[in-house]
């Protein structure tokens, strides 16, 4: 992990440990009903304050806790058109298998790239510090395979271009 | 015939619904008065920055700040001044600047940290400095600290 | 592959078949630019009618394109075509030449038949930069070949070059950015030494160049490009004029070609990185026992 990224991770992190104490919790509101508080929005007293982790203006984490589940989005850097389609082409393409990945939701909070949903449930059939470092490791790996793949694109346009003028 | 009355949120009308305000006790003072408090604030921390007092100056903000509806003005300038102070403050010195700290006033340090990073549009505040401040506080204070922060309804 | 090849493979490896074995034969196929060809024997297994049909035959036919198949294929070429193409050939298998190199050459020649159509437009403007030169000054004709529903080539001869400016639609915003970036690397390749010879390309998106500004049956959308080559008389000597045209009749297909190739690429990669992924939240799940339970008789309890 590089230097620079080692205190927003570490942020993230913990801010993510705290908030993954999460109870069974059955709807106040309606009867026989038992969901995400966060998502649902039903009742004041079970959800608490959101956090902001940012690292500058296009990178920032909200976590959003709740008694039965935390709701994590995550705004992932963006520094010109390439980036913005590479980041929103892969986003979607996870988006898209959201059910193999448990912890993902299908559709980001607005104003963020991509969003978990993490539940009760959740923390209770897998390693609560085990989808601490998915989340982490996602984090971490997202920005590398972006500026990856945009070198990838450039050095072929390179080799495309080269080698088409070559032949005139 | 008219469907309006299905719109109605009965909810709103149930006896056991909870209020905003019950959810935590409203601060007694008059916003004029908080925002005037926290002026003064200001410029008592001015003076303890120039005397290289880091830890009496963040005492004095942490201390009482204000909360809770209709005081957004001594809010802004609350967190201006703690800015000031986090981002005048040599990041070696963190540690023990924490450390001297009141329980109390670490978890109200959290919650203007995690306010400052939301705010991150501002040009004064540096998300590095906070981040920096995060570590050492969580290291010091525990996750117990930023569970509060999450749970204390009394939001700065 | 990087480059694509001017000579339509389906032509090419047929024919070599049925010179060696003649059959009877119907086939119907594509090329690039949606140029649809179609190979028969209607009369004897030894005679080949092949026939093209191009969307631009109209405006190739008004550059040229006549005398140029003409000049390539002689009495191959039929005065009356296929009903529903464009234009036809004869070949016999049985008057074809017989030493390996002639025949190869010959299929090679065939095979090009697209191309050979295509390349009138160029022709007739190395044709006209040439008279235009020992003038001095002026322009030539605009020439517009509509090759595809909504894409298009333009050339144009003036006294000391040759202009040919290629409309493209880029179908999706992905395809818009990236071609941005390839064609932004062909603008920038040529500061490279041993490119500088190679002709100046110029890039614009939504604006039309001002050569063609004035036509009225443009489309300047947000996903129109226009990629603009200026050749020189050092391009289309008469020893290498040929080499260009065929070149560059496949600018379009062969940028667009890549395009598709590296968003293939990306999504391979995001495949595998996705994958990745998986294998670590798949760390975080816990081993469910699953011990058989029995009661006290020994019997299996199974869940209904």
């Amino acid at each position: 992990m590089s230097n620079v990224l080692r205190p927003y991770l570490g942020a993230v992190r913990s801010t993510l440990t705290a908030a993954l104490t999460l109870e069974n919790f059955s709807s106040q509101v309606v009867e026989r009903h038992n969901k995400p508080e966060v998502e649902a929005a039903g009742s004041k007293e079970v959800l608490l304050n959101p956090l902001i982790i940012s690292r500058n203006e296009n990178e920032r984490v909200l976590i959003e806790p709740s008694i039965n589940s935390i709701r994590l989005s995550i705004k992932i850097k963006q520094a010109d058109e390439i980036e913005r389609i590479l980041c929103h082409k892969f986003t979607r393409f996870m988006m898209q298998r959201a059910e193999s990945f448990i912890v993902l939701r299908r559709k980001p909070v607005p104003g963020y790239d991509i969003s978990f949903l993490i539940t009760n449930t959740h923390s209770e059939t897998m390693l609560k510090h085990k989808i601490v470092d998915f989340i982490i490791q996602f984090m971490e790996e997202v920005d590398r395979e972006i500026s990856e793949m945009k070198l990838s694109l450039n050095a072929r346009a390179r080799i495309v271009a080269e080698s088409y003028l070559l032949a005139v | 015939m008219d469907g309006a009355f299905r719109k109605i949120d009965i909810d709103a009308f149930d006896e056991d619904i909870i209020q905003e305000s019950e959810l935590y006790e409203a601060d007694p003072r008059d916003p004029a008065q908080v925002l005037e408090e926290a002026r003064a604030r200001q410029s008592s921390v001015r003076g303890f920055l120039s005397k290289n007092d880091v830890v009496g100056a963040l005492t004095t903000v942490l201390e009482n700040a204000p909360y809770g509806p209709n005081v957004e003005d001594a809010k802004t300038i609350s967190l201006q001044t703690l800015l000031s102070i986090l981002n005048n403050t040599k990041s070696t010195e963190i540690s023990n600047v924490v450390k001297s700290l009141s329980m109390d006033c670490q978890d109200t340090l959290m919650k203007y940290l995690y306010k400052g990073m939301a705010m991150s549009a501002w040009a004064d505040s540096n998300a590095s400095v906070l981040l920096s401040w995060h570590e050492k506080l969580t290291e010091i204070a525990g996750t117990g600290c930023i569970v509060r922060t999450m749970t204390d309804r009394r939001t700065v | 592959m990087i480059l694509l090849e001017p000579h339509n493979v389906i032509i090419q490896t047929t024919l070599g078949e049925k010179i060696i074995k003649p059959s009877s034969l119907d086939v119907a196929f594509v090329d690039y630019d949606g140029v649809r060809f179609h190979l028969s024997t209607p009369q004897s297994k030894t005679l080949l009618l092949l026939s093209m049909h191009i969307r631009c035959w109209d405006e190739l036919v008004k550059y040229g394109a006549l005398e140029i198949l003409q000049r390539e294929y002689g009495s191959l070429l039929q005065p009356q075509a296929e009903p529903e193409y464009n234009v036809s050939l004869v070949i016999d298998l049985e008057q074809i030449p017989a030493s390996p190199e002639d025949r190869s050459a010959f299929i090679l020649s065939i095979a090009l038949f697209k191309r050979n159509a295509l390349a009138a437009p160029f022709e007739l403007a190395f044709k006209n930069q040439k008279a235009l030169e020992s003038s001095g000054s002026g322009q030539g004709e605009l020439m517009e070949i509509h090759y595809r529903d909504e894409e298009a080539i333009y050339v144009q001869a003036s006294h000391d070059r040759v202009t040919v400016i290629f409309s493209t639609i880029f179908a999706d915003e992905t395809d818009r950015i990236f071609g941005k970036v390839f064609l932004q690397e062909f603008v920038d390749a040529r500061r490279q030494p041993a490119i500088q010879n190679a002709p100046q390309v110029l890039y614009s998106n939504r604006d039309p160049p001002l050569e063609i500004r004035h036509l009225a049956n443009l489309r300047n959308t947000e996903d129109t490009g226009y990629v603009t080559f200026v050749l020189f008389p050092r391009h289309f000597t008469p020893a290498n004029a040929p080499g260009t045209i065929s070149h560059i009749q496949l600018f379009r297909d062969y940028l667009h070609y890549h395009i598709k190739c590296s968003k293939a690429y990306m999504h391979s990669r995001m495949r595998h990185r996705v994958a990745e992924f998986q294998k670590v939240l798949n760390r975080a799940k816990q081993e469910v026992a699953t011990t058989e339970r029995k009661t006290v008789t020994g019997r299996t309890m199974s869940t209904r």
